[in-house]
């Protein structure tokens, strides 16, 4: 049995909950301080009234109502107009400045009764109590009977049939789910958010917990808040490999290099090229780019490395023109250094990008100095990302990645996307009779025969140079190279 | 002189055990020098908007400022007069 879900218009969101947050229900979302709950619980508002015109209100047990509006205010949501037009209600159950004493028993009827009245006056489909944990932190003696009253607001919601959150503090990150255990009487639908701190890294993600009755997305999902969307999920678990395979092929701009690869590249494939530095990657890129005018077809190049001054110049010299390729809206070069954003920002920016340039190719140069900017972990599911979500977009890639030794030997970001990537090539320097030559091998390729031979490749003014092998040598690999003698 | 608001729920047990105790402390303790606003949130919910009540019941001391709340039954009346700064000699 599936349950009703209501969209709640977050798409990533919506995505990973497999349709929303369970309709009429209640789901609890907890998280520690400053893991965005209050976000999370204003934008399931403001898209409700945004999208689907349905009113909602906006309960508080912790910030003051004007704190909130402010805070809120930079994502362009305009709160003051829809209070106006009665689609958005604030309750104030903050603290108040007044010294507060409990001398007997009481009941949050009082409360009971202005949220039943909030509801029913605007006609809400969404609700939502932040943070409940503070209740028990204004009524600290009184835990015993916040809880019992507690159980009472939930049958309330529940009464009332609009889809609901209530938020509630964390005290760790990974252990008991709330401080106070209000878990015990809010049970059908948890969501965790976590702000958690690796190796002097931030990183926000969102679990879903359960939702009872109800298929979801399970694991933790990392998100970033975007200053005009909010709180965007980059859905990890919700990658699936069934994207269309094509047979099509597109040039690598190198032809000698489409030889080596039966052809050229798969339309859509993922293309790594790996190299020391110097070895020719952003030359192999270069060439990439230019291949886009065999079919018109339009190429995003993400430069992480160099100033768009240096790639100009760098491509000039190689005979390519970037900047006739970008006045006739065939290239897009965006340049920018790693360290600006988080990983899951710069993944934000470029789908941007790419829903409004709307290229065939992207070259991302490096993806190494992209690394940099997150955990192993962080980056691992980054790339996971991005790779299914260009090949859903049938783009076709090429990334490049930087290997610490100038001979041989591989990186810990080739160790991480190698898998899902559907060629390697690689570029070795090999040290020979005292000098320093260029080699150039294809080491994987995905569904096609390719040239298996390690190639002599050479930097002309010309551009890229594919020579013939390396004949009678061995552990070129390896960064050994021994010459066997041929009988 | 002493202002007073007093929030309740209907005839809810808490409700009627404030009222009382309220009552006697005022006759028995003020004097009659006070002023005392029952305030029934069913009939009246827009002044529990309007306080930012959770709680019932809650007695607002309005007068002498600083303004100060006891929510509960009032039933333990040394606390009450304690809370509100009366003086159980003040007679």
């Amino acid at each position: 049995m599936n349950l009703q879900k209501l969209e709640t218009g977050n798409t990533s969101f919506d995505h990973i909950s497999h349709g929303g947050l369970p309709l009429g229900r209640t789901t609890l979302v907890a998280g520690s301080s400053g893991s965005a709950k209050t976000l999370f619980g204003a934008q399931f508002l403001a898209m409700g009234i945004q999208l689907f015109d349905q009113p909602g209100v906006f309960v508080t047990f912790e910030e003051q109502i004007d704190d909130i509006r402010n805070n809120l205010k930079s994502f362009n949501w305009d709160i003051d107009t829809w209070e106006k037009e009665g689609k958005w209600i604030f309750v104030d159950a903050a603290p108040k400045e007044e010294n507060v004493v409990a001398v007997g028993d009481f009941d949050l009827s009082a409360f009971r009764v202005r949220l039943e009245r909030a509801v029913q006056r605007c006609k809400a489909q969404r609700v939502v109590i932040d943070s409940i944990g503070s209740i028990f932190t204004q009524f600290h003696e009184e835990v015993h009977t916040i809880r019992r009253e507690l159980i009472q607001v939930a049958l309330t919601l529940s009464r009332l049939g609009a889809t609901s959150i209530i938020t509630a503090e964390r005290l760790e990150e990974y252990g008991k789910i709330t401080r106070f255990g209000v878990e015990e009487f809010l049970t059908d639908n948890v969501i965790i958010l976590r702000n958690v701190l690796q190796k002097e890294k931030r990183r926000r993600t969102i679990e879903i917990l359960k939702f009872r009755g109800s298929n979801h997305e399970k694991g933790e999902n990392p998100f970033t808040i975007n200053p005009e969307k909010a709180i965007v999920i980059i859905p990890l678990s919700a990658m699936n490999l069934k994207h269309t395979s094509s047979d099509e092929r597109v040039t690598s701009g190198i032809p000698a290099l489409d030889d080596m690869i039966n052809g050229g590249f798969y339309k859509g494939s993922i293309n790594l090229v790996s190299g020391a530095i110097g070895a020719g990657k952003t030359l192999l890129v270069a060439n990439f780019v230019k291949g886009i005018r065999e079919k018109k077809e339009r190429c995003l190049l993400m430069a992480f490395e160099e100033s768009s001054e240096q790639l100009y110049r760098n491509a000039a010299g190689w005979g390519i023109d970037f900047k006739q390729l970008e006045e006739e809206g065939l290239l897009k070069v965006i340049c920018v250094y790693p360290e600006i954003s988080s990983l899951e920002d710069h993944f934000i920016n470029i789908q941007e990008v790419v829903e409004s340039f709307k290229p065939n190719r992207i070259a991302i140069d490096s993806l190494s100095a992209l690394s940099r900017t997150s955990t192993d972990k962080g980056f691992r599911e980054f790339i996971i990302a991005f790779t299914s979500y260009l090949k859903h977009q049938e783009i076709t890639g090429m990334f490049t990645s930087n290997t610490p030794l100038l001979a041989g030997g591989t990186s810990d970001t080739e160790g991480n996307i190698s898998p899902i990537t559907d060629s390697i090539i690689l570029l070795r320097y090999v040290e020979m009779s005292g000098e320093m030559q260029r080699s150039i091998a294809v080491l994987k390729m995905r569904g096609s025969k390719h040239d298996s031979s390690i190639r002599k490749f050479s930097i002309t003014d010309e551009g890229a140079n594919i020579g013939k092998h390396f004949e009678g040598l061995s552990g070129i690999l390896t960064g050994n190279p021994m010459l066997i003698q041929v009988e | 002189m002493h202002v007073f608001q007093l929030f309740i729920n209907g005839h809810s047990p808490s409700s009627i055990e404030a009222v009382d105790t309220l009552l006697k402390i005022c006759k028995e303790n003020l004097d009659g020098n006070y002023q005392l606003e029952i305030i029934d949130i069913q009939k009246d919910p827009d002044k529990a908007e309007e306080a930012g009540i959770i709680a019932i019941p809650t007695l607002i001391r309005m007068m002498p400022t600083p303004v100060n709340r006891i929510i509960g039954a009032l039933n333990v009346r040394s606390r009450v007069l304690a809370g509100l700064g009366i003086s159980s000699m003040h007679k």
